[in-house]
């Protein structure tokens, strides 16, 4: 009983990461990108890869799986999302972010392979631990720092100020001096490195594997639909929530209706309380 | 010779190369190919108006193409319902499975809504895998065929034709008339949209159920077509496909996403190489059209076409008679 | 003068011989369509079996080729999609026209491709496993070439039934095609066997983690382990979610449990220790610690084309892919033509043609070639050059 909720939460968390991901990359450009889930991805594969095949230590997988998540979210940003804001089509954005997701998923699978591969040992630790086995915590802490990171920047920081600002209001924001654009492309380099090492710390549960992106995608977004959007806490809180469900739905109904379960509870979630757990209240159109 | 002319000029002799290709087409395999692409417009006419016209991002379809499929495949093949009466059914079955998605997805925004229909497509494909009993599970159902006179090549490449014509002629009276024009002005500005009383949650609705239909009858002869199907046919790039034919053939038109579909079936079975590249490709034409031409490449035909033989704008310069000013301005006084 | 007109005559002869030479080549070759899934699912059956294929055609077209005709190998890469597969099929039947097709590889798209084959009246040589692809009424140009899925299962469930004398058996399969078709076999034997699974679950072949599985497996008592996935993936997390429960209960099933990909999935060396796999007698090492005769002067021809070094995939791949160009060649030969009805009476009469990979026969009434005597079964961890050593009896 305790393996599945430790599992459970396990990978909850790696969906909360995602969320906290969706969230960076929404304040600053009222853009949900559907790439967020292929930054976990490519983190994981680029650190199995550095560390595996290039027999570098874990550190250097680190910082590669990070640079290579800030690169591909710098990427997002100058490819899918620049030219698209400007325009005043409403969804073209989500075309742009889907075609670039698509690309990088066929791209990785042509290099990486298609089966799903191993993802190294970080820290040495004997197979039998259990519980206690780094896979299960790696990603549960790596989830706590970046909250607590994340809040840090936020409340501490200059630009996290100017974060939040753009998010409150972007005109504004561009009236006082902030330079919008230079502030939206730190905002997706940094949820781009962010993802990255999501990517990173839990690649021991997911393995490195290059079709993770839309599954991932789809489940952090639920993540944060249920916790809210533009909240970090209802992010922590809506992964879990789901990791838990897909974790308990498992051991007792088998691994058949995963999918489903999941997004049952999105459905529930949004039919009763459309902005999430914790979200602000949608404001009106007119 | 005037464009509305050369349009129907232009329709008609399509037409007829239509109808006659399997005297032209040179083999049997090209005829599959054709039937093919007639099969899939059915499904991508109907999501035309969704994607096209309302601008509602679906991008789970495949999942009711799969349930259209699955379908025909169990009533007509396991028990041995009339292929003509399963098809109707698919169909029904597919607009009911998309009143089913849609009632509770489309109030939601963009991204929500897009999130929504791929969880759907995910979700068919784990029942299909599961229900093994009912659906053969991995190993998939075999795709009966037509009676005759459907049941030889050129037969059954009339039979998607004709169906694929008329789902052609539904969409465009459709999309000219009231319907379409409200479709387009939800897709425009949904705020203005509602503001003028369209009634947006219907419209979309409409539109996401009549898609549902049409995916289910291509289901249907998609899998007499390939005679077999597996779960692994129905995967998530087959819905980005279809998406991709229509945001290249340019929203808003018919004979857009058509010509979209046409190029992007025929290409990869033309060059080969770009078999292991096409989802690749997929996507990077996607970006492209989206970055470059939002509108589609027929917009694209437009702008070059333009700047080849620009129109001839006729200046009448006015000279105002100054005289009969003046005195109009005296009058005033 | 005349000198010159000799010349100029023996000149215009010799061009006229290599011309009507290289025409009569490229107009008159023997089309082989090679319908093989080289990237997606499987691909690394596909890419061995591949190599077989063309060091066959290569071998045959340098030695004069078959009746004196080319061969011309026309490769279509169906990347593990049926819609491809059925595409590819119908452009190799009805566009290129050739005379024989090989595969496809997977059993979703042999189950797509094979009727269209079958409906086009081309010859084909199957090597997909499940049994719904052989039917001597429906597809009757359709042979067999690997092992049928059931002598597969019946040769693991002999030996975990009757050589370790187990009862309570576990069956793991995933979910594509091939699993699930899998599972519903290995049951439907064991019960004629006498025993009834205690457990039998189908897994998605990309699920992360097997431990679940394994738990409730053991707690229903079982003392034998049968999977029954070609997903490498899923087989080494499976060995590896046994050894971290520390549970040592027996191994026995898919030939997949040898493959030497599974050595790096495993998270401890021991893990590979007490499996075994249903293999063939052609690539199994002998009591002397040699391989049948054909099969090593295989190797040594091949090795070259495959780097060099040792062998690190399954041999029986390259093996399988070897004989069914020069089962091709046999039928062309024997039938002195490329009648398709020629050919397939030819098959139908063929007994005990010796390959590489095993011994065939075929009749009227049976199209799954490979005979039973063949199989073997091989201890998982001792894979060396592609082959494997026999399980202890």
């Amino acid at each position: 009983m305790l393996t599945v909720i430790v599992t459970g939460l396990a990978i909850g968390m790696l969906y909360a990461s995602i969320a906290l991901v969706y969230n960076v990359m929404f304040s600053t450009s009222k853009v949900l990108s559907v790439t967020t889930g292929h930054l976990s991805m490519v983190g994981g594969v680029f650190g199995a890869y550095i560390i595996s095949v290039l027999h570098m230590h874990w550190l250097w997988g680190l910082l590669g799986a990070v640079l290579a998540g800030a690169t591909f979210g710098w990427l997002t940003d100058v490819l899918a999302i620049r030219r698209v804001l400007a325009r005043s089509d409403e969804h073209l954005w989500l075309l742009s972010t889907l075609a670039l997701a698509t690309m990088v998923q066929q791209g990785v699978g042509l290099w990486w392979g298609t089966e799903p591969k191993p993802f190294p040992r970080l820290i040495t630790q004997e197979f039998g631990a259990g519980l206690m086995d780094q896979k299960f915590w790696l990603p549960i802490g790596m989830a706590i720092v970046m909250t607590i990171g994340l809040e840090f920047f936020y409340r501490k920081t200059m630009y996290g100020k100017v974060f939040i600002a753009m998010s409150e209001d972007a005109f504004a924001a561009r009236a006082r001096g902030v330079s919008t654009d230079k502030i939206r492309l730190l905002s997706y380099v940094l949820s781009g490195a962010l993802g990255g090492l999501a990517g990173f710390a839990a690649g021991q549960l997911t393995f490195a594997f290059f079709a993770l992106g839309h599954t991932l995608t789809l489940l952090g977004f639920i993540a944060l639909a249920v916790g809210g959007l533009g909240s970090n806490i209802g992010a922590l809180i809506g992964g879990a929530a789901l990791g838990l469900l897909n974790s308990f739905a498992s051991y007792y109904f088998g691994g058949e209706y995963q999918q489903t379960i999941a997004v049952g509870l999105l459905m529930v979630v949004l039919l009763i309380k459309p902005e999430g757990l914790l979200g602000a209240k949608n404001v009106r159109p007119v | 010779m005037n464009s509305q002319t050369t349009k129907t000029l232009s329709l008609l002799v399509g037409a007829i190369l239509i109808a006659a290709l399997p005297f032209w087409a040179g083999d049997q395999y090209q005829l599959h190919l054709a039937a093919l692409i007639a099969v899939y417009w059915i499904l991508i006419a109907g999501l035309n108006l969704v994607v096209g016209f309302t601008g509602q991002l679906s991008i789970g379809h495949v999942g009711l193409l799969s349930i259209g499929s699955y379908t025909f495949a169990i009533l007509a093949g396991k028990m041995g319902i009339d292929p003509t009466l399963s098809v109707f059914v698919s169909g029904l079955l597919g607009g009911l499975c998309g009143l089913a998605l849609g009632l509770p997805s489309l109030r939601l925004p963009g991204f929500y809504f897009a999130m929504a229909t791929m969880a759907f497509s995910m979700i068919v494909n784990e029942i299909v895998l599961a229900q093994v009993d009912l659906t053969g599970g991995g190993i998939g159902l075999p795709g009966p065929m037509f009676p005759k006179p459907f049941d030889s090549p050129i037969g059954f490449y009339y039979l998607v034709t004709a169906i694929a014509l008329f789902v052609t002629w539904l969409t465009w009276n459709i999309a000219r008339r009231m319907w379409g024009r409200a479709f387009i002005s939800i897709r425009d500005n949904p705020v203005a949209a509602q503001a003028v009383g369209v009634p947006v949650f219907k419209a979309k609705l409409l539109a996401f159920v009549f898609s549902g239909i049409t995916a289910g009858v291509s289901g249907a002869l998609f899998a007499s077509l390939q005679s077999y199907i597996t779960p692994d046919t129905f995967v998530f790039e087959l819905s980005m496909f279809f998406f991709v034919c229509i945001i290249i053939g340019g929203r808003g038109s018919i004979i857009g996403p058509f010509l979209g579909t046409v190029v992007l079936t025929a290409l990869p079975e033309l060059v080969s190489p770009l078999a292991k590249l096409g989802n690749f490709f997929y996507g990077l034409l996607l970006l492209v059209v989206v970055l470059v031409v939002p509108e589609g490449i027929g917009r694209m035909f437009e702008i070059i076409s333009e700047r080849l033989r620009p129109r001839t704008v006729h200046r009448e310069p006015i000279t105002p008679d100054l005289n009969r000013l003046a005195k109009a301005l005296k009058v005033r006084e | 003068m005349l000198r010159l007109t000799k010349l100029a005559v023996r000149l215009s002869l010799a061009t006229a011989l290599v011309v009507s030479a290289t025409s009569t080549i490229a107009a008159d070759t023997i089309k082989i369509g090679w319908l093989s899934s080289l990237t997606g699912a499987l691909s690394s059956a596909a890419i061995a079996e591949n190599q077989g294929v063309q060091l066959a055609v290569d071998e045959i077209n340098k030695s004069g080729g078959i009746l004196g005709r080319q061969i011309e190998l026309l490769t279509r890469d169906t990347a593990g999609d049926p819609t491809k597969a059925v595409n590819f099929a119908q452009q190799l039947a009805f566009s290129d026209k050739v005379h024989f097709v090989i595969g496809p590889v997977n059993s979703g798209e042999g189950l797509a491709a094979v009727p269209i084959l079958a409906r086009a009246g081309v010859p084909n040589l199957v090597i997909g496993a499940i049994d719904e692809l052989i039917d001597p009424e429906k597809y009757p140009r359709a042979f067999r070439v690997i092992n049928t899925n059931r002598q597969w299962i019946s040769t693991a469930n002999d030996y975990a039934i009757k050589v370790l004398k187990k009862s309570k058996v576990a069956v793991i399969a995933d979910t594509s095609g091939y699993g699930t078709a899998s599972a519903k076999t290995a049951i439907e034997l064991l019960e004629k066997a006498g025993v009834k699974p205690v457990y039998t679950v189908l897994v998605d072949n990309n699920k992360t983690d097997l431990t679940d599985e394994m738990n409730k497996a053991r707690a229903a008592g079982a003392d034998v382990v049968m999977p029954w996935t070609a997903a490498t993936g899923m087989l080494g997390r499976l060995l590896n979610a046994r050894g971290e429960i520390g549970w040592n209960v027996p191994v026995v099933g898919h030939p997949a449990i040898m493959a030497a990909q599974i050595r790096q999935l495993l998270n401890k060396p021991e893990y590979w220790q007490n499996a075994y796999a249903a293999g063939y007698v052609s690539t199994t090492f002998g009591s002397n610690g040699k391989l049948p005769e054909r099969t090593q002067q295989l190797v040594d021809k091949i090795r070259p084309k495959l780097g060099g070094g040792e062998i690190d995939i399954l041999f029986w791949w390259v093996a399988m892919g070897y004989d069914t160009v020069k089962i091709i060649e046999h039928a062309i030969k024997t039938a002195g033509s490329t009648d398709a009805a020629a050919l397939q009476k030819v098959l139908e009469n063929t007994r005990d043609y010796k390959g590489v990979y095993a011994t065939y026969t075929w009749t009227t009434t049976e199209r799954n070639g490979f005979p039973d005597s063949n199989m073997a079964v091989n201890q998982a961890n001792t894979f060396k050059d592609g082959s494997f050593k026999l399980a202890p009896r």
